[in-house]
C-alpha cells in the first residue's frame, strides 16, 4: 500500500482524462474485455457518495477517487432537476453542499416546502434546471474535512455517474438511490405520464444494467437499487430484476410513502413480505447496535433475523473521524470495521472512507489470488 | 536495526534461558515479585518501536497503571513516562509540572491555597505545582483524561503512580516490555526539590533504575532482558548520566521556537551536523516533534517536502523516534484522509523512522501486524 500523495496531481490527471473522451451525455463506448471482476467473497466496500471524506461528495472526482481506492460499489443519491434530468445529489436543498448562495441570480429562488412532514426552507433542487445546476460548484459538506476542492467541481448527472463506473479499469458496481421519490413526483412531471421511478429504471436499462443478483449479466454490470420508500421498490420490481435494497431510517422516522414505523418495517412479518422484492436491507447502524453515552449497547437481533429471511445487511454510514466513533473503538476506524465485519457479520458497508475500509479488508481478509 | 535484526532473534532466544532464576525484586510502596519462571517473549527489534506515549492514554487517563497495562496488552514495545519529583523527593510519573489539567486537585479544598506562579523555561506559569505537594498528598488526588474528546468514564478512578510502580508494570508483563522514562524538566525540579544526600534529580533517577537492575548498552544481553531508553530535552542531563551508565539515551527536540532549558541552545543549533557529531557520543537517537520533520501549511503537508533531519540523524548513526501520533482527525494532516493508519504508513515506510511515540499503541500495533505481510 503506498502513500497517497498529493491530490493536485490527481486533479490534473482527472482534467486530462475528462478532456480526452466524451463525458456527458453519451453512454460509455469503452469495451473492456478482461477487466478484474467484482469481488464477491467478502463484504462489499460501498463508497458512500464517493470518497467524500477527501473530496466533495457525489462529484466525478470523488467517485474516481473511490474507484482508485478499491471500492466495490460507488454509491449515489438520485434526485431530479426542474426539467426532469436525473442528477446525483443527496440533499433536496442546495445550501449545504454548493455555492448557490454566492449566485445572486438565484437569490429569489428560496422556498419552503414540506419534506417528510417537516417544513424545510432553502434553495430546492427541483426549482433549478440542469443548465442552472451546472453553473453551481460543489463544496465539502463537513468543515473538518479538506476544503481545498471547494468551488472546483460540478454536480453530475445519473448518466455521468454511470459512465464513471463503466469506464473504470476494473468492474465497479453502482449503488444508486431512488431518493425522496414522494417529493420528486410531487414537484417534477415527465411527459407520457412517466414517474421518477420509470425514468430511473429507463436510465439503467439504457446502459445495459440487467439481471438478478449474481447472474452473469449482473456480474458484468453490478448494481443495487436502494430506497427508503418501499412502494418505489415494489413498483420497479415489475420493471427490472436488478437487485434492490430497502433502506431503513432511524427508529423515530416513518416511511415517507406508507407512513410505517421502524418497528413495523423491521418486524418478522414485514421482512417476510419485503423479501419478495428486495435482496437486503440498509439500516442506520445505530439502530442495529444501539448506543448510549457514546458506548455500544447490546446488539439487536436485526441482523440475525434479516439473515434468517435471506436478506443481506448493508448498514450506513462509516466515517473515520473520532467524532463519529463510539468509545468502544478507541478513536480507531479500523476497530469499528473489525467489529461490524467480524463480530456483527454484515454483508456490506456504506463508508465515506473507501480507502480505509479497503486497507482493513486487504490486510485482514485479502482476496484469494 | 539492519543485520542486527536478523541475528538478534537467535541471540534473544538463548538469552531467555538466562532469565530463569532471576532475583525477586522489591519496590516500595507496593510489592513487585517478578516470578519469571516461564519464558517471556522477547522484545521485537526488527521493526520500528511501538512506544506507548504516556500509556494508552487515548483510552485511559495518562500515566496511570491502567493506561500502562492496557498498552502492554495492546502490544506496545515500550511504555513511556515523564518523571518528575514530589516536594519530598519521590520520583513520580506525571507529564505537566502542574496538576490542573490531569487531576482533580481543584476539587480538594485543603489544597485551595496551594496555587503558585513560577517561571518555567522563561514563561510565567500559574497552577498547583507538583513540587509543592508531598507524595502522601499527591496520593489523595485522582487522575482524569486530559482531552475532552476522549473517553471520560475513568475520571476520578485512578491515582498518580511512582517511577517504581511504573517500572513494576513493565517487569510484571508476560512478555519483555521496555520502559522509556523521561528526565523531565530537570532544571525546574533541581531548583525546587532538594534531596537530603546532596544528590540531584538525575542521580535519584539513575538510582531507581539501578535498583531494578537496568543496565547494559543498547542491544546488549542485559539491555534486551530489560530494555530501556532514557529521554530528555536537557542535553546536560544526558551527558551527566553518561558518566555512570551506558544505558541508551535519546535527546528530545522540541519545536523550532524553543531553546533547550539547560544550555539555551536553539533548535537549529542542536539539529546541526556538528551538534550531531558531538551528541552522538552520548545518545543513540533523537526524539523530535514530528512537524519539524514534515512541516505543513493549512493542514496539508508542505509540498517542498520533508526536511533532511532524519537522513542526517541516520547518517550520524542516530535513531529517530518522533512524537506524537494520535488517531483523532484534528491531529491528522489532510493528506492522511482522516486515517491514522495512513500516517503510520508514511512515517514507517517512507520516512523510515525507528520508533514512534503514540497515544494509541493498539492502532499502531494493528498497523504493524496487519501490514507486515505485504512487504514494502
Amino acid at each position: 500500500m503506498s502513500f497517497r500523495g498529493f491530490v493536485p496531481l490527481l486533479c490534473l490527471s482527472l482534467v486530462a482524462a475528462c478532456a480526452a473522451r466524451p463525458f456527458y451525455p453519451l453512454p460509455s463506448k469503452i469495451v473492456n474485455q478482461n477487466r478484474q471482476p467484482l469481488q464477491t467473497s467478502r463484504p462489499y466496500n460501498i463508497a458512500h457518495r464517493g470518497s467524500n471524506g477527501e473530496i466533495p461528495e457525489e462529484t466525478a472526482a470523488a467517485y474516481m477517487r473511490a474507484i482508485e481506492e478499491g471500492a466495490d460499489f460507488i454509491e449515489t443519491d438520485i434526485l431530479s432537476s426542474k426539467d426532469g434530468v436525473l442528477i446525483c445529489f443527496h440533499d433536496v436543498t442546495l445550501d449545504e453542499t454548493t455555492d448557490v448562495a454566492d449566485h445572486k441570480v438565484f437569490a429569489n429562488r428560496k422556498r419552503t416546502y414540506e419534506v417528510q412532514g417537516v417544513n424545510t426552507t432553502g434553495l430546492f433542487i427541483v426549482d433549478f434546471t440542469l443548465e442552472e445546476l451546472k453553473k453551481l460548484r460543489v463544496k465539502q459538506r463537513y468543515k473538518f474535512r479538506d476544503q481545498q476542492y471547494n468551488g472546483k467541481f460540478q454536480i453530475i448527472t445519473f448518466e455521468e455517474f454511470i459512465s464513471i463506473a463503466l469506464d473504470a479499469p476494473r468492474v465497479v458496481g453502482i449503488y444508486p438511490e431512488i431518493k425522496n421519490p414522494v417529493l420528486i413526483n410531487q414537484h417534477v412531471k415527465w411527459p407520457n405520464g412517466k414517474r421518477f421511478e420509470d425514468k430511473f429504471v429507463e436510465t439503467l436499462k439504457k446502459y445495459g444494467y440487467k439481471g438478478s443478483y449474481m447472474s452473469k449479466d449482473w456480474l458484468e454490470k453490478p448494481v443495487f437499487i436502494q430506497s427508503f420508500a418501499p412502494t418505489s421498490l415494489v413498483y420497479i420490481s415489475n420493471l427490472t430484476d436488478s437487485p434492490r435494497i430497502f433502506l431503513i431510517d432511524d427508529v423515530t422516522i416513518p416511511t415517507q410513502d406508507t407512513n410505517q414505523s421502524y418497528w413495523e418495517i423491521t418486524s418478522d412479518k414485514y421482512l417476510d413480505f419485503i423479501k419478495e422484492y428486495v435482496v437486503g436491507i440498509g439500516p442506520w447502524k445505530d439502530t442495529v447496535v444501539p448506543v448510549k453515552d457514546n458506548y455500544l449497547q447490546v446488539p439487536t437481533d436485526l441482523v440475525a433475523r434479516a439473515h434468517a429471511w435471506d436478506l443481506q445487511v448493508h448498514p450506513y454510514t462509516y466515517r473515520d473521524e473520532n467524532s463519529f466513533l463510539h468509545f468502544d473503538f478507541h478513536q480507531d476506524p479500523y476497530q469499528e470495521y473489525d467489529y461490524w465485519l467480524n463480530k456483527i457479520g454484515v454483508d456490506g458497508l456504506f463508508t465515506d472512507f473507501t480507502g480505509s475500509l479497503h486497507n482493513f479488508q486487504e490486510w485482514t481478509s485479502p482476496l484469494p489470488k | 536495526m539492519n543485520w542486527i535484526g536478523i541475528i538478534l532473534p537467535f541471540i534473544a532466544v538463548s538469552l531467555i534461558g538466562g532469565c530463569v532464576g532471576r532475583p525477586l525484586l522489591h519496590s516500595s510502596p507496593g510489592p513487585a515479585e517478578v516470578a519469571d519462571t516461564h519464558i517471556r517473549k522477547p522484545l521485537q527489534t526488527i521493526r520500528p518501536y511501538n512506544i506507548a506515549h504516556r500509556g494508552s492514554n487515548g483510552e485511559l487517563p495518562e500515566e496511570t497503571i491502567a493506561a500502562y497495562k492496557r498498552a502492554v496488552e495492546e502490544g506496545a514495545d515500550f511504555i513511556e513516562s515523564d518523571i518528575l519529583a514530589s516536594k519530598d523527593g519521590v520520583l513520580i510519573c506525571l507529564h505537566d509540572l502542574t496538576l490542573d489539567n490531569t487531576t482533580d486537585v481543584a476539587n480538594h479544598k485543603q489544597f485551595a491555597n496551594r496555587k503558585r506562579s513560577y517561571q518555567v523555561q522563561g514563561l510565567n506559569i500559574t497552577g498547583w505545582f507538583v513540587v509543592d505537594f508531598t507524595w502522601e498528598e499527591l496520593k489523595l488526588l485522582r487522575v482524569k483524561q486530559r482531552f475532552g474528546f476522549r473517553d471520560q468514564q475513568y475520571n476520578g478512578k485512578f491515582s498518580l503512580i511512582t517511577f517504581e510502580e511504573f517500572i513494576s508494570v513493565a517487569l510484571h508483563a508476560k512478555r519483555v516490555v521496555g520502559i522509556y522514562p523521561e528526565i523531565k524538566n530537570p532544571v525546574f525540579i533541581n531548583q525546587h526539590v532538594k534531596w537530603s544526600d546532596g544528590k540531584k534529580f538525575e542521580d535519584k533517577f539513575m538510582e531507581t533504575l539501578k535498583k531494578y537492575g537496568y543496565k547494559g548498552s543498547y542491544m546488549s544481553k542485559e539491555w534486551l532482558k530489560q530494555p530501556i531508553f532514557i529521554q530528555s530535552f536537557a542535553p546536560t542531563s544526558l551527558t551527566y548520566i553518561a558518566n555512570f551508565t551506558d544505558l541508551p539515551k535519546v535527546l528530545l527536540i522540541a519545536d523550532p521556537t524553543t531553546r533547550t532549558e539547560d544550555t539555551n541552545q536553539s533548535f537549529f543549533e542542536i539539529t546541526s551536523n556538528s551538534y550531531f557529531n558531538f551528541i552522538k557520543k552520548y545518545v543513540v537517537g533523537i526524539g523530535p516533534w514530528k512537524d519539524t520533520i514534515l512541516p505543513s501549511i493549512d493542514n496539508h503537508l508542505s509540498e517542498t517536502g520533508a526536511t533532511d533531519l532524519v537522513a542526517r540523524a541516520h547518517a550520524h548513526g542516530l535513531q529517530v523516534h518522533p512524537y506524537t501520533f494520535r488517531n483523532e482527525y484534528l491531529f491528522l494532516n489532510f493528506n492522511f484522509n482522516q486515517d491514522p493508519y495512513e500516517e503510520y504508513d508514511l512515517w514507517i515506510n517512507k520516512i523510515k523512522v525507528d520508533g514512534l511515540f503514540t497515544d494509541f499503541a493498539g492502532s499502531l500495533h494493528n498497523f504493524q501486524e496487519w501490514s507486515s505481510d505485504k512487504g514494502n
